[in-house]
């Protein structure tokens, strides 16, 4: 369905590099026989080492839940999500979810919040003050270090929660509309904080959005997924390098063809 | 602002009307529509302020507000813990729930003639008996918080492998904090309610702002038995007032105080 200049088809990555996999994975809402299909069944899905891929589909099309599942807090009915052997540790994996304050603890400021993590996976004093100076300078968060998140605004929100998400150096980041409540301006310097994060200390990156031009912005390979039950309706690549300009014939043939193939999983 | 800090913020709205009262129940004595046995005038129970002082009635509250206090430490240091953790570990609530419920039905001042067989009469049933159903409003509260707390937030603790002693202090605490607040008000007004009347029919010897009020009231002092009851009734507004304080102080955090 796609011919397109420099997008191409996903090769099957080579076994022993993935970070993840999900297998033969099944999952549904409704628990009691119900008219409604299951959401997903026998979904298969592989995620390279240190790519950084876009997952993407209309709302309500199952991505947050695939997120989730692969991130292991929500259980599929049947399949398995394997993670690579080399994640020795829980933290090796997070997920941020698309509420901010899901993702924080509104009782700490926001110097608690970065702290915290850090603490409790045991970095040295010196390590985590070096690295909570660095995030906050990253992501802007310098002037409200001392403030408590209910006295921030959305953005500043929601960049302290990925700022918190990244702040242990995870292998492995499954991000969920980590940009929604961020204006443009600011997610520009966002995304490159996240691209310059991710390519620095080789994480692996799953960001979850529906949001097109977010995506171009930073993706590497794009994954839409759509239809009941949940199939991959498109799996590209986009290797342009970054940053990225809208108006390229690059940029725009690949923006269309999400834009579409999108459209076509839409239920 | 939570609505409770306003009445501080705006002193008038709070004072005109307890004026307004007073000058009512002035007027109501000054013009003799009542008998003044039913009800004295303000400035008789005023003027019995001092035989009361002499009487040690600063004692009394002070014995009072300790044995209040007291049953409220006991029911907080016993019922949050442990409601935390119920909370926390739902399978052990369950089994619980229903004796707890059944307990919460008994009026506790029915129990009170169990209390003195059980533990005697003195210092250690008064206080057990008010310290009783505060424990039970403190725990049972304090579970809800808990089992309300934030699923999300709660997978950090899995995140970074936090021990069950982890979770409870460093999130599921914070997340039933605003409901710990709300069972700590109830049983505050429980405790006072509870000792003053415990202290009323606990018979000669004892002391206290109840033992205080039954006597005046027995032997017809009865603007010295008003004036008691207005301290009863202050000391539990005073109550209430630290008690805001603490939560408004506490929970700083909560996103709807700023708003």
């Amino acid at each position: 369905m796609l011919t397109v200049l420099s997008t191409q088809r996903a090769r099957a990555p080579a076994a022993g590099e993935h970070a993840l996999r999900v297998r033969g994975v099944d999952f549904s809402y409704c628990t009691a026989a119900s008219d409604s299909k299951a959401l997903y069944s026998g979904f298969e899905l592989d995620i390279e080492q240190g790519s950084v891929v876009a997952l993407m589909g209309a709302s309500g099309c199952g991505k947050s839940t695939l997120g989730k599942m692969m991130a292991r807090i929500i259980k599929p009915t049947a399949g398995r999500i394997e993670w690579s052997p080399q994640f020795s540790r829980r933290a090796d994996v997070v997920y941020m979810d698309q509420h901010p304050m899901n993702s924080i603890f509104p009782w700490q400021t926001v110097r608690g919040n970065l702290e915290y993590p850090l603490e409790k996976l045991g970095w040295s004093d010196l390590e985590c003050h070096a690295r909570v100076a660095y995030l906050a300078s990253l992501f802007r968060l310098d002037g409200i270090l001392d403030s408590l998140p209910a006295q921030i605004s959305g953005g500043e929100l929601q960049r302290l929660a990925l700022a918190r998400c990244l702040s242990w150096r995870p292998p492995l980041v499954i991000l969920d509309e980590p940009f929604s409540a961020l204006d443009r301006d600011v997610k520009t310097n966002i995304i490159h904080a996240l691209h310059e994060l991710a390519t620095k200390d080789g994480m692996t990156v799953v960001l979850i959005t529906h949001n097109v031009s977010d995506a171009l912005a930073i993706g590497m390979r794009y994954v839409i997924i759509g239809d009941r039950p949940v199939r991959t309706m498109s799996d590209m690549e986009f290797k342009s390098p970054h940053p990225r300009e809208r108006g390229t014939l690059d940029y725009d043939t690949m923006e269309k063809a999400l834009i579409a193939c999108i459209r076509d999983g839409l239920v | 602002m939570p609505i409770l800090t306003k009445p501080l913020r705006q002193p008038t709205r709070v004072i005109a009307p307890l004026l307004l009262l007073l000058a009512a129940w002035a007027a109501v004595a000054g013009f003799g529509l009542v008998d003044p046995i039913v009800l004295p005038a303000p400035w008789s129970v005023l003027h019995a302020v001092s035989g009361m002082v002499r009487d040690r009635i600063v004692g009394d509250i002070a014995l009072t507000l300790g044995r209040v206090l007291g049953a409220l430490a006991i029911a907080g240091a016993v019922g949050i813990p442990v409601g935390l953790y119920l909370g926390y570990r739902q399978r052990w609530y369950q089994m619980v729930e229903g004796p707890l419920h059944a307990l919460r039905s008994i009026p506790a001042s029915a129990l009170f003639p169990l209390f003195l067989i059980i533990v005697g009469v003195g210092e250690t049933s008064i206080v057990a008996l008010a310290a009783y159903p505060s424990l039970l409003v403190i725990l049972v509260n304090t579970v809800t918080g808990a089992t309300l707390a934030n699923k999300r937030r709660l997978y950090q603790a899995k995140l970074f492998e936090l021990s069950s002693f982890e979770t409870i202090t460093d999130i599921v605490f914070y997340e039933a904090l605003p409901n710990i607040f709300d069972g700590v008000r109830t049983a505050a007004s429980y405790s006072m309610v509870l000792v003053i009347a415990v202290e009323m029919f606990v018979g000669l010897g004892e002391r206290g702002l109840g033992r205080a009020i039954y006597e005046y009231q027995a032997t017809y002092r009865i603007p010295e038995a008003y004036a008691a009851v207005i301290v009863a009734g202050a000391i539990g507004i005073l109550l209430n007032l630290v008690v805001n304080t603490l939560q408004n102080r506490m929970l700083r955090w909560l996103p709807n105080v700023h708003e």
